[in-house]
């Protein structure tokens, strides 16, 4: 318990020096702050997972529908949703489901009784690279571009960047996926058009070159949306009365900016990329169909169309864990950037 | 209000862009000059005086093609946005005045579908839910409406709790009178706006499932649908995602075009307005243009 205090103080107050009472103030508000995160967090997990399981209910499918045929007796299909576990009441049944999920087991597959966690690993593994490579590119590059045109204001080059992301912003993934596979792997021939190669079977060059492109096109939106509040948001924290006062101490001008204008100013931009998140991971199902990948997207779709419940299941449950668990993220971030927006939770 | 958007030329553009697709949404069937669904000889051919816009891997003519899909994949976006309006909207004004367990529940019924991964569970659930256009609008539909629950929550909100309103109460006016005075005026642009973002989300959420075949069967028509066959032949006719795609981009420019039009004209933010002032002033008044504070939570989407 005392490394949890240490660690979360240290996280609410950095470095800055202070006395040692009003330390455990701040550190004593910030769990409570934390906590009640947490608790928001929790309740949407949950939520989100009884959605998940009520699909079972909502759509009236059965392992019957997969695994008999149209003439199998009400005995025979009783068996099997018996075996299943269906005829149980159904908070037992979301109980036991959710006991897997907390334990990492998603269950069997209604259409082969393969173990889902088993099946999604693979595919997962490509998602996420382009989902992973998608941030990073939307981070970097959205950073670049927002610090640039903050930096530039009011002159052409901030004109351009703005014109730039205001146009990508309204783009379809989609959309953008088809011209970089038209221009990059059709026409220029430098990048393949579809398929992967795992890391640890190619490498790093082939690996990059696969999932390059389909990073690009995912990332886009997460590019604008952060250059364009980023910019906002340095702009209105450069003309606080902290960024005078600096200036008036004699802090160099780079330094004022590196060290107070974009502490308070990217706020806005983090949040943005919290909220974005879920479209990143999201967006994976149209990317792999442009760029011909079997990732979970294309799993999830496949085994809906079969009417393999537990599978779709699994793919949302992955999707909800790694939304929430960012979102987690991004909030400790912005506490610890700065800690009045803890406020807002 | 709306004398005000025709006034704006982006409002004349967008309007006139819209109204166009709406026409091609009704008429687009009965305009395609070859059946969308039968296929011909003439494979993978290239845009010729026959076939304005080429023909697909089964010779089927693009342009047919395009004007019997533009039903689907416009009118769509109408019905999520008109979904998403009821389903958000209702709740967002009862949560005001319905208690504070409705409300801590509506609240987190919201944060929950916000942090949905959208297109995953759009795909998985119109899948599940037997695939078809209904249902696939219905799970869209649904999915979006937390930014209709905002909007009327936050008007209810500012209506149930303003001075004014209790002003025009106690000086005798009817009830009638401050829905149309007040409540409307305040109200009728929020919803607007969001309307207008709404169907451009909704619009490029129907082309991305049509575009991934579900909510549809195979041999029907739709913008998606055609991209998509496209894709697989790029080495024969390169250019061609571009007529299917410019559409696309074109339609979502004019709503997102149009949303900003009703926020200009109706003062809603302030925000495009105070830049266009601005603009006109010069070089530096731009500045103060960046320092309206950005709204991550106001924007749906």
């Amino acid at each position: 318990m005392a490394s949890i205090h240490t660690e979360r103080e240290t996280l609410a107050y950095g470095g800055a020096s202070a006395g040692l009472s009003s330390r455990w103030a701040v550190a004593r508000s910030t769990l409570a702050l934390a906590f009640r995160s947490i608790i928001v967090f929790v309740t949407v997990f949950f939520l989100a997972t009884l959605l998940t399981f009520a699909l079972q209910g909502l759509s009236g499918l059965s392992p019957a529908h997969l695994q008999l045929s149209e003439s199998a007796t009400p005995e025979a299909i009783a068996a099997l949703e018996h075996e299943w576990g269906l005829d149980l009441p159904l908070w037992q049944q979301y109980l036991n489901w959710f006991g897997g999920i907390v334990q990492g087991d998603l269950g069997r597959s209604w259409y082969n009784g393969a173990d889902i966690s088993l099946l999604l690993t693979s595919r997962a593994a490509i998602s996420l690279s382009i989902a992973g490579l998608a941030l990073l590119i939307g981070v970097t590059l959205g950073a670049v571009l927002g610090i640039t045109a903050a930096k530039f204001q009011t002159t052409w080059i901030d004109r351009a960047i703005t014109t730039f992301t205001t146009f990508v912003s309204v783009l379809p993934p989609f959309v953008v996926g088809i011209g970089l596979v038209a221009i990059f792997a059709v026409w220029l021939n430098w990048f393949p058009s579809a398929g992967y190669v795992p890391l640890d079977r190619g490498g790093l060059g082939p690996w990059l070159s696969h999932i390059w492109l389909p990073s690009l096109a995912l990332s886009m939106e997460a590019v604008a949306d952060i250059a364009r509040q980023l910019r906002v948001g340095l702009i209105q924290a450069s003309r606080e009365n902290y960024v005078t006062g600096a200036l008036v101490r004699g802090l160099s001008s780079e330094r004022i900016f590196w060290g107070h204008v974009l502490r308070n100013g990217s706020g806005p931009a983090l949040t943005m990329l919290g909220m974005k998140f879920p479209n990143l991971i999201g967006g994976a199902v149209v990317t792999e169909a442009v760029f011909g990948l079997a990732g979970y997207g294309r799993f999830a779709a496949d085994s809906a169309s079969r009417g393999d419940v537990p599978a779709v299941q699994g793919v949302l449950v992955l999707a909800i864990v790694l939304v929430v668990a960012f979102n987690l993220l991004v909030n400790l971030l912005l506490v610890r950037l700065s800690p009045a927006s803890a406020r807002g939770i | 209000m709306l004398r005000g958007i025709w006034q704006l030329p982006a409002g004349k553009l967008s309007v006139l862009f819209l109204s166009v697709i709406i026409l091609l949404a009704i008429f687009g069937p009965a305009l395609a000059p070859y059946d969308p669904l039968v296929g011909t000889d003439h494979v993978l051919a290239h845009p010729s005086a026959q076939h304005w816009l080429g023909t697909d891997y089964l010779g089927r003519d693009v342009l047919s093609r395009i004007l019997a899909g533009s039903t689907i994949s416009v009118l769509g976006s109408v019905q999520v946005a008109v979904i998403a309006l009821f389903v958000g909207a209702i709740p967002g004004i009862l949560s005001v005045y319905l208690g504070r367990t409705f409300e801590w529940l509506t609240l987190r019924l919201v944060d929950t579908l916000i942090a949905l991964p959208f297109l995953v569970f759009a795909v998985a659930v119109t899948a599940l839910l037997g695939n078809g256009i209904p249902q696939a609008m219905l799970v869209v539909g649904v999915m979006v409406s937390p930014a209709f629950y905002r909007v009327a929550r936050a008007a209810a909100l500012t209506i149930s709790r303003s001075q004014y309103v209790e002003a025009a109460i106690l000086s005798g006016a009817s009830i009638g009178w401050i829905v149309r005075k007040h409540v409307w005026a305040k109200i009728l642009p929020a919803i607007a706006i969001t309307l207008a973002n709404t169907m451009g989300t909704g619009f490029v959420v129907v082309s991305s499932l049509t575009f991934l075949g579900i909510g549809v069967q195979p041999p029907a028509p739709t913008w998606g649908g055609v991209l998509a066959s496209d894709l697989g032949y790029l080495n024969f006719r390169p250019y061609a995602p571009l007529f299917t795609t410019v559409l696309i981009v074109l339609t979502v420019l004019a709503f997102n075009l149009l949303a900003d039009v009703i926020r200009d004209v109706s003062g809603e933010s302030g925000r495009a307005l105070l830049i266009r002032r601005e603009k006109k002033r010069g070089r530096t008044a731009r500045q103060t243009s960046a320092t309206i504070p950005p709204t991550p939570h106001g924007d749906p989407q």
